[in-house]
């Protein structure tokens, strides 16, 4: 039972490490945390499912479309939602307008796919019980994502632009980097990344449409817990929140586990405010 | 004042007009708004993105069907406890507003809406579990549709009159003020902590109250009657309101309420379109309805105005200042990091007298100054106020201990008018408590004649007279600089503080400041002058200290300065 | 508004001048006006989708006949999306301003536990399908009527199979954290405790809960011989049914209705994982071991046939819909009102109604008019035309 737990919980950590690598891609952009990054979740299983199985089209032409399909509504996010309110000094209208983006995302799936958990396809069929490939196809999902990052960050031009600009926006667009694009760029790739997570996570999660409210909180504890901005603390934070839903589910039972999540949730958010790896607030005055 | 009498005056025709459908929808919009009624102060004015709040509401509901069915309570009693666990519920969910980031307060109290739901399933033995508990009757004429509407209606009458009160009374201003502009809040002597747990409290009651009147309304309570949808009605209604107005989210909540009920066959989309809503107020009319039912705000302001100041009303206003006679900085030193802002650093700055402090970017001028004021903590150095230590990193006793000051960008509020933001400056002087605000006693009626008097006082002192009622994010900067100086004047300060004022200003506004700041301390105030136009400088201060890489480099009168060498190379070229 | 009290008052002016002949009270040709709640979109929309059809069919049915006495009956629809607020709302519509006559529904227990007593206040005659038990009081709420099966006849249905025919003696009890999951796992343990069966384990499971491993082998551990399942969630069950099959666990599993659902065959690993699955069903939507229906319930799908569609729904969702529409035109034609009084005097007098779903039977002081033999296990994967085989063993 003890494996059981933690093969499940590095497995659900692994799909809200991704969520939380999401919510970081989008804030390193743009200084906006996105409501949106759960519900990019939900769309990589349901497209997943709906290109595969509805539709009919073979395993890897449908990830693709899948994550097209989540990469143009990041992109959708970012000018809907994000370009037109970045003007405003009000920190709080980002968070109305990707509220009100996912929310309609999230409506939307529910009335026009279904309301019920749909099936999700099994993609390659290796592998049964603690190493059936809903186990690991996440876990692979995020160590594909974290290399494919640190190799876009240091190694590519276009991946050295965007840690310019988030570190320095004003020296970045001194220097002529074409911040508009950059950022439009970062937000298809944070789209891509959550559908990965939820078309990873599809197995397991089903094509839900619930499943965006769920993603939209666990994969924003990683990045409470390891500190905004840090993708490293977003993978610790996201596989001990994992193990950690699981193990409590096995031991106060199914009522209790949000409950308890929440409340340590809570509790570590007061006592550090920045998370593990994150750093202060900035000068005030 | 015309719109809520036309709203009062529906609320009583429509029983007689309609049936008692529309009846039953007016009275749950009724509820729903004694709710978004407290709730409008913490998102709306206090801007604390509450998005969870539910969760209040079923506290209040549980509270009111448990105390009778469980320990036999009588209704009068079932009230007071949905209030009193609203009250405190409203604490435990709004505290972390005081340590959290916006979007991470938001998130918890999402989560805390789950937990309550969780927990109101869990506990079978108190809350019925999934089978809930029914509502206590309600003693006569109340059971009745018409005896309960005229409660809903009378109550949420009530909380629109309170809310009012704090709205526009000090309460309100400083709320307005910790959202938009919360450092000069904090120079101003605002204790955010004290005033959110006063707002948490009061909000919570109400959504204690309303969950007493929902549970009546719905006749039984179950966990899935307190759903997430509930809490972006409420959260909606107050943002499609607009900001810092009440009337706003009043016209909102009703809307959202009534909506679902007019477009039937829209029923399943009904929250697709509260967010589609949202997006369009968010991207298209930010200010929400309020901003619609502004019309004051619309006429056009005349051009070309001046700045001139009426400096005989200084007297008076500095009449209450305090005895210190100087603020003393010996040996102070600030690091931060590796950088040494200010290292080691002697100053005076006596009574009755402008000492301008002057040196490049980046010397420590701005640092100083904070560091008087609080902000930041000196790693060695004493910073004294007529001998007495200034407390370091409790910035909001500046204020009551007599130093006011300005800033280098102005921080006011732009959404409210020129006189609210002056009166905030009078903020500690206010002497009313939080519950005699939103009655409007005696002492709160006082406050608020007083305060506004000085203000309009302060206003033209400073030359902005006739300006009060005008949104301050209309006027021209050099105004905007002039408006801070009313602010501070609000306090009677023993000291002035003044960031860089002449920044941006025009060579007769300059002027103008210049002999505003020379009355201000012959007044009695002791003006610490933060400057980088040396003209200014060396025309109206007696004394003045140059600063080099956080080190006086040179300091005595103008004249002692202006031919100083090391001055001149470093700073003053020639 | 107002334009209602016009047009009220000429048409009671028509009608006094038009029935100045005939001395009974209902001499105008008004329609019979039946309101209904069900949640149409949502989750937890099958069983309101299912009665809809039934509904609708019913009203057609007897319009094409002509009517109950010459009026034509209309059925007025609220959509409430599972929402007890939506249905308070909704109820507060019909009764005051449609004034249907009688109201069918709603289905799930928030929004009954909140409409019932409002229905009760306004004396509307009340027929639902809410299982739950504390909704029938002919005491408190004299106008209501269930139509349907109440949650203990489905905990006796579960026991009686249990113990009677799989004659079994321990039992896990598995259900959803839902406000229906925890009092049906209450309710059920109660119930087996009641004739002495061991419940050696019970458990609730979030139906979000992604992977249920760990709880399985938990659950296998105990040493279990049955699981009983109560939850509303398919993807719960799913995931429990694919656990037994991996974990090549043998044995029965026993519980909700919707352990036969369509979703539930979409999300099983593999088809063989279905068998010996018991859900609760009913005496006439089951087919015996040669395939045949009750003659009544043959007749009924023969009727419909292509006219309403079975493969998504439930056969006895639409019955119950279908019967519930009947017995109320049944109560203004026998009576010839439409007042709330002469309906419920109508309902209590009830002794043996042959409808499609149950044979009802009501009286004064029973408002549960679905028998309990009535009340039976079916084998999850036999769907056909909405109907499904009766579970092995039954005498």
């Amino acid at each position: 039972m003890l494996q059981a737990i933690l093969v499940s919980g590095v497995a659900m950590g692994a799909i809200f490490a991704l969520i939380g690598v999401t919510y970081n891609v989008m804030f390193a952009a743009s200084r906006v945390m996105s409501f949106t990054a759960g519900q990019l979740g939900m769309l990589g299983g349901v497209l997943g499912s709906l290109f595969i199985l509805r539709v009919g089209v073979p395993v890897l032409p449908g990830m693709l479309l899948a994550l097209g399909g989540c990469a143009l509504i990041g992109l959708a996010t970012e000018i809907i939602a994000v370009r037109p309110v970045l003007k405003a000094l009000d920190q709080h209208l980002y968070v109305l307008s990707t509220l009100a983006f996912a929310l309609m995302l999230r409506q939307f799936t529910a009335i026009e796919w279904s309301t019920e958990p749909q099936p999700f396809p099994t993609l390659i069929g290796l592998g049964g019980g603690f190493i059936d490939e809903k186990f690991w196809l996440p876990v692979a999902a995020c160590a594909v994502t974290i290399i494919g990052l640190e190799f876009l960050y240091r190694r590519t031009l276009v991946g050295r632009a965007f840690v310019a600009i988030s570190e320095d926006n004003f020296a970045a667009r001194a220097l002529g980097l074409p911040e508009r694009n950059l950022r439009m760029l970062s937000f298809a790739l944070a789209g891509a990344i959550g559908g990965l997570a939820g078309f990873a996570g599809g197995e397991l999660m089903l094509a839900f449409f619930e499943n965006g409210s769920v993603l939209n909180f666990y994969g924003f504890v990683p990045v409470a817990l390891g500190g905004l901005g840090s993708n490293r603390g977003a993978i610790i934070g996201g596989l001990l929140l994992g193990v950690f839903q699981q193990a409590a589910n096995f031991l106060v039972g199914g009522l209790f586990v949000s409950v308890a999540t929440f409340v340590v949730f809570i509790l570590f958010l007061l006592l550090r405010p920045q998370g593990l790896f994150g750093t202060g607030t900035a000068r005030r005055v | 004042m015309l719109g809520y009498g036309a709203l009062l005056a529906a609320a009583v025709l429509l029983p007689f007009v309609a049936d008692n459908y529309w009846s039953s929808i007016a009275t749950r919009a009724a509820v729903y708004w004694v709710l978004v009624s407290g709730l409008n102060l913490i998102v709306g004015f206090a801007g604390q993105l509450a998005i969870g709040y539910v969760s209040i509401l079923t506290v209040g509901a549980y509270a009111f069907c448990i105390l009778p069915a469980k320990l036999n309570a009588d209704v009068p009693l079932a009230v007071l406890g949905s209030i009193l666990f609203g009250a405190v519920s409203g604490v435990i969910v709004g505290l972390p507003a005081l340590r959290l980031r916006t979007f991470y307060f938001a998130m918890a109290t999402l989560g805390f809406a789950t937990i309550v739901t969780q927990v109101a399933l869990a506990w079978t033995d108190v809350t019925g579990g999934g089978i809930g508990l029914p509502a206590p009757e309600l003693p006569w004429p109340f059971d009745t549709s018409l005896g309960f509407y005229v409660l809903c209606m009378a109550v949420a009458a009530f909380c629109t009159w309170m809310t009012a009160n704090l709205g526009s009374s000090r309460f309100g201003r400083a709320m307005v003020a910790i959202r938009d502009a919360e450092v000069a809040a904090e120079a101003m002597g605002v204790d955010k902590k004290r005033l959110f747990i006063s707002i948490f409290i009061f909000a919570g009651a109400l959504a204690g109250l309303s969950g007493a009147l929902f549970s009546s309304l719905q006749s039984y309570i179950t966990p899935d009657a307190f759903t997430f949808d509930l809490s972006l009605l409420f959260f909606i209604g107050v943002l499609i309101g607009g900001r810092g107005s009440i009337m706003g989210p009043l016209l909102g909540t009703i809307i959202l309420t009534v909506l679902p009920e007019i477009a039937a066959p829209l029923v399943a989309w009904s929250t697709f379109l509260y967010a589609v809503l949202l997006l369009a107020i968010v991207l298209l009319l930010p200010g929400g309805i309020a901003a619609l039912l502004d019309r004051t705000n619309r006429k056009a302001l005349t051009s070309g105005r001046s700045i001139t100041p009426d400096l005989s009303r200084l007297s008076a206003l500095l009449a209450g200042a305090g005895n210190a006679a100087d603020i003393r900085l010996s040996g102070v030193r600030l690091s931060f990091g590796g950088v040494h802002a200010i290292d080691g650093l002697d100053l005076l700055i006596q009574r009755g007298e402008v000492h301008g402090l002057i040196g490049p970017n980046g010397s420590g001028k701005t640092t100083t100054l904070n560091a008087i004021c609080g902000f930041g903590h000196p790693q060695e150095g004493s910073v004294t106020m007529g001998g007495a230590p200034l407390v370091m990193g409790k910035t909001t006793l500046r204020a009551r201990a007599g130093i006011a000051r300005t800033f280098q960008t102005p921080r006011i509020v732009g959404e409210a008018t020129v006189l609210a933001n002056v009166m905030l400056g009078g903020d500690v002087s206010g002497r009313a408590t939080f519950v005699e605000a939103a009655l409007n006693l005696g002492r709160n009626r006082a406050d608020e004649r007083r305060l506004r008097a000085r203000a309009e006082e302060a206003l033209t002192a400073v030359g902005l007279g006739g300006l009060g009622d005008v949104r301050a994010d209309r006027l021209q900067h050099s105004e905007l600089r002039f408006l801070e100086i009313a602010r501070a004047l609000m306090l009677s300060p023993s000291f002035l503080l003044v960031d860089e004022p002449a920044a941006g200003l025009s060579p007769e506004e300059i002027h103008r400041l210049g002999a505003l700041i020379s009355a201000i301390a012959r007044a009695g105030v002791g003006v610490l002058l933060v400057e980088h136009h040396a003209d200014l400088i060396f025309d109206i201060c007696q004394r003045v200290t140059v600063l080099n890489l956080g080190r006086e480099l040179a300091a005595g009168t103008p004249a002692d300065i202006r031919a100083h060498q090391g001055v001149i190379s470093a700073y003053l070229g020639g | 508004m107002r334009l209602n009290r016009r047009e009220f008052v000429v048409a009671a002016g028509a009608a006094i001048a038009a029935g100045s002949g005939a001395g009974s009270a209902d001499a105008d040709n008004s329609p019979i006006l039946i309101g209904q709640i069900p949640a149409l979109t949502g989750s937890s929309s099958d069983p309101g989708i299912g009665f809809d059809r039934g509904v609708q069919f019913a009203t057609t049915e007897i319009n094409d006949a002509g009517g109950v006495n010459g009026r034509k009956v209309e059925i007025i629809t609220r959509d409430t999306q599972g929402d007890p607020s939506k249905a308070v709302n909704a109820v507060q519509e019909l009764i005051n301003r449609q004034k249907v006559h009688a109201i069918w529904g709603p289905a799930n227990s928030g929004e009954s536990l909140a409409v019932t007593p409002i229905m009760a206040k306004a004396k509307m005659p009340n027929l639902h399908p809410c299982v739950i038990d504390a909704l029938i009081d002919p005491v408190k709420y004299p106008n209501a009527y269930r139509v349907a099966t109440a949650n203990v006849q489905w905990d006796g249905a579960a026991v009686r199979y249990v113990t009677e025919v799989l004659k079994l003696k321990s039992v896990a009890i598995v259900a959803d954290t839902t406000g229906y999951g925890t009092t049906a796992a209450a309710a059920s343990e109660a119930s087996f405790k009641n004739v002495g069966i061991d419940v050696v384990h019970k458990a609730l499971i979030d139906s979000a809960q992604p992977d249920i491993t760990a709880d399985m082998l938990r659950i296998k551990s105990s040493g279990a011989q049955v699981l009983v399942l109560w939850s509303v969630s398919t993807g719960l069950m799913s995931r429990i049914i694919n656990g037994r099959g991996e974990l090549n666990w043998d044995v029965p599993i026993a519980g909700h209705p919707s352990l036969g659902s369509g979703q539930i065959a979409a999300l099983l690993k593999k088809p063989e994982y279905w068998e010996k699955v018991y859900q609760v069903s009913f005496k006439n939507a089951c087919y015996d071991a040669s395939g045949k229906l009750p003659a009544r319930s043959q007749a009924f799908l023969d009727k419909i046939s292509g006219k309403i569609r079975l493969d998504d729904t439930n056969f006895w969702w639409v019955a119950a819909g279908y019967d519930a529409v009947h017995l109320i035109a049944d109560a203004v034609r026998s009576t010839g009102s439409t007042d709330s009084d002469k309906i419920i005097g109508y309902l209590n007098s009830v002794a043996h109604y042959p409808g499609i779903y149950g044979t009802y039977h009501f009286s004064a002081t029973e408002h549960n008019g679905f028998p309990n033999d009535e009340v039976v296990m079916s084998k999850a994967n036999s769907f056909r035309n909405g109907t499904f085989a009766l579970a092995p063993g039954y005498t």
